[in-house]
């Protein structure tokens, strides 16, 4: 008898059958099981590398081996450079360009005054009503508002806010990608065009005001500070950072309102805490944000030499598509991941990003957040989840609920 | 030996054996408090500074994390060196401050008004500074028990303090003192006021209408928050239920039948959970939460006060939510066992 001494190697062959279907419907599983076998591989789907638990994430994340870079479809959608993508001196102007806004002593003085008269403004629409749908009716509403109001669009609805972020969102995260590098899918970013073009025509009226006058808006911000006296920033500079904005910015507090609440009701002690003390919300809108990351997977890096990072072995030049929604899923860091539980120790997640390019918003969106889930559970202390359907979230670049059906005794 | 606690830009002196809470509120530094025995969790704060002793600090109330995370219960904290301490909600009650005292009251009267319920009337040496709704510790003669009673009186009746107790099977205070053997003329030992049961100042206080929920001797508090109230406001709306098991329950009928002749948007609904009613009475039978819920279709703008058994507020609470009132303008003091 005689024996052979194998070395197996573990079969792989699944994940080049991850379909960008199946991760828009549900990329919990595909990414679980990345993380156990494989938390740094190439997904033939996304023509990329993917990190997917926090470590890794938080390793590339802050690496000084690596540097941003926006994902082939983002890069398509936004065009260049968005504040997301780039690096070096541009990258520098655009954080100084927009930080002093969002610095938290600069949102504390207006944040309030901003979010809380609209946030009762939608409520009053249907707060008599006995039923609403939340992302619809309130939680994407108020977050564009909010936002929209603060760059100065006051003139543009909060549908046609809402209509732009989904037509950029589905652009930017239209990832799937031919073994050949190709887009699979080209058509799929005709609609971002669309949403660009109407944005321009909306914003260059507006960028031509500002010019002449200066206003107290965050676009008008942007084309004036730190310039010599006389000049402006090229609108052409700004705008794919303007993209970003219309895109994140105003669908994620829209996206961790709801998903906190989704959270909330599948633990209705916590609910109810939580609604009776409103100091709670800041810790259940944490806990919303790793339970359903909005920005699920929608950050990049690319090295800038040859690296090995958990054991794999990365030319220079290799984009690295960062997964924080499953990052922040990581059994290695949090016990029952998939249980969303205010009561888990508050540990660090990376719902934000980390390193050099981590969220610039994360103090104003937590702030949005907060203060609709206090005006929600002021008006309406008695919101139940109807029932009659069940919960879809959709996405694996950004991901939230669909929708939030809810009802109350009026 | 005493430790040095900063808060803000105060500085307080607490003894070794002192909770930080205690002398927080003797030196006239307001600190969130209810129950003042662990329970609540109200008066949590964060130690940024210093050592502290959480002594019996429950595990429930202030878990392993949070002591990891600097929080202590002010009530069961002793500090172990200067501390520098932060509160972490805002202020109550106008920033208005009445510092916890220890003076020794005169027992005026100890009368039988309802089944197994006295009311003590004692009498003060000189007056005490509170909000109405609060109440005051007694220590049980001869022991370290402490018991606390509501104040059914308004600010002003500050030199006669009013308690309403109702007998408990075996109780060290009300069984073996009280009701036995403590007399008219009795010198006993009175700690208050305390809690933050009580109406927001009254430059604050928006005059909305207002509902009062007691079960049994929760009942005191009530009327000194309707009674001051109405002063405020005479034609304030306020509804007040009394919960009891029957109408031999009942009690300061007059009274409630006085404030309802002076002022004609006050209502008293006594509710009767063990007993049908009389043909003809006033009384309700069931639960006080129950008629509030019939009696009421909105809620918004109100505030509500809630004050008995535990199962009686949280009924309550869902109650007021139900009528969609606000959850911050819904005030609880739940009657809670005694840990000793």
């Amino acid at each position: 008898m005689t024996t052979t001494s194998e070395t197996t190697t573990p079969d792989r062959s699944w994940i080049a059958d991850i379909t960008m279907t199946e991760l828009e419907r549900n990329p919990y599983q595909a990414y679980e099981r990345l993380r156990q076998e494989a938390p740094l591989a190439f997904v033939p789907v996304l023509g990329s590398y993917v990190a997917s638990t926090a470590d890794i994430c938080r390793e590339i994340a802050t690496s000084p081996d690596f540097e941003a870079v926006i994902t082939p479809a983002g890069g398509r959608t936004f065009g260049h450079p968005a504040i997301i993508g780039v690096n070096g001196d541009i990258h520098s102007d655009l954080r100084g360009m927009v930080e002093p806004q969002l610095q938290p002593v600069e949102v504390d003085r207006w944040v309030d005054d901003l979010v809380r008269p609209i946030a009762r403004r939608y409520l009053e629409a249907f707060e008599a009503d006995g039923h609403a749908d939340i992302v619809t009716q309130f939680a994407e509403p108020v977050s564009v508002r909010s936002l929209g109001d603060l760059l100065g669009l006051q003139d543009v609805s909060s549908d046609k806010l809402r209509q732009w972020f989904g037509q950029l969102s589905r652009s930017f995260t239209n990832a799937a990608m031919t073994e050949d590098g190709e887009f699979v899918n080209p058509d799929g970013f005709v609609e971002g065009d669309v949403a660009r073009a109407e944005i321009q025509a909306a914003v260059d009226p507006l960028i031509d005001k500002w010019i002449e006058e200066p206003a107290e808006t965050a676009i008008s911000h942007w084309l004036h500070d730190g310039m010599p006296p006389g000049k402006t920033r090229d609108r052409q500079y700004i705008y794919p950072t303007i993209y970003v904005y219309l895109l994140g910015a105003m669908q994620e507090p829209g996206h961790g309102i709801a998903s906190t609440l989704v959270g909330l009701f599948s633990e209705p002690e916590q609910m109810e805490e939580v609604v009776d003390d409103p100091t709670l919300i800041p810790r259940a809108i944490s806990e919303g944000m790793r339970w359903t990351s909005p920005i699920w997977s929608a950050t990049a890096r690319i090295s800038k030499v040859p690296v090995t990072i958990a054991g794999v072995d990365l030319p220079a030049n290799t984009p690295v598509i960062l997964s924080y929604g499953s990052a922040n899923h990581d059994t290695g860091v949090y016990d029952a991941p998939t249980r969303y539980d205010i009561k888990r120790p508050p540990l660090p997640h990376l719902a934000f990003g980390a390193g050099n390019h981590a969220c610039a918003g994360i103090y104003y969106a937590n702030h949005v957040m907060r203060i609709a889930l206090e005006e929600l559970f002021e008006a309406i202390p008695n919101l139940e989840r109807n029932t009659s359907t069940d919960i879809e979230f959709w996405g694996w670049g950004f991901r939230g609920p669909t929708s939030l059906p809810v009802d109350w005794e009026v | 030996m005493a430790f040095t606690a900063t808060v803000g830009n105060q500085q307080v002196s607490c003894g070794e054996d002192q909770s930080m809470l205690d002398a927080f509120l003797r030196a006239g530094v307001w600190m969130p408090n209810s129950c003042n025995q662990g329970t609540c969790g109200t008066c949590k704060l964060r130690v940024v500074d210093g050592d502290v002793d959480h002594g019996d600090s429950p595990a429930d109330t202030l878990t392993a994390e949070e002591r990891e995370a600097g929080l202590a219960l002010a009530c069961q904290a002793r500090l172990r060196s200067d501390s520098v301490v932060e509160t972490l909600g805002g202020a109550v009650g106008g920033g208005i401050t009445h510092p916890l005292r220890d003076l020794t009251a005169t027992v005026l009267s100890n009368d039988e008004i309802a089944r197994d319920t006295r009311r003590l009337l004692l009498e003060l040496p000189e007056p005490l500074a509170f909000h109405p709704g609060q109440y005051v510790e007694l220590t049980v003669p001869g022991t370290q028990l402490r018991r606390q009673y509501s104040l059914a009186n308004t600010a002003d009746e500050d030199k006669v303090l009013e308690l309403h107790v109702r007998s408990v099977s075996g109780g060290a205070a009300t069984e073996r003192w009280i009701f036995t053997s403590m007399a008219v003329g009795d010198q006993i030992p009175v700690t208050g006021p305390l809690g933050d049961f009580f109406l927001p100042a009254e430059d604050s206080d928006d005059g909305g209408p207002m509902v009062l929920i007691g079960g049994g001797t929760g009942l005191a508090p009530l009327i000194g928050l309707a009674r001051t109230a109405l002063s405020r406001d005479p034609g304030r709306r306020v509804l007040l239920y009394h919960g009891v098991r029957g109408v031999d329950d009942l009690y300061n009928l007059d009274q409630m039948a006085e404030l309802t002749k002076v002022y004609p948007a006050f209502t008293f609904v006594p509710v009767l959970s063990h007993e049908a009613p009389a043909a003809e009475s006033v009384h309700r039978e069931g639960f006080p939460t129950d008629h509030f819920i019939e009696d009421v279709d909105s809620a918004r703008g109100w505030s509500g006060w809630l004050c008995g058994p535990p199962p009686m507020v949280e009924a309550g609470v869902r109650a007021f939510k139900r009528r969609r009132m606000a959850p911050r303008m819904i005030h609880r003091e739940k009657f809670t066992p005694a840990t000793d």
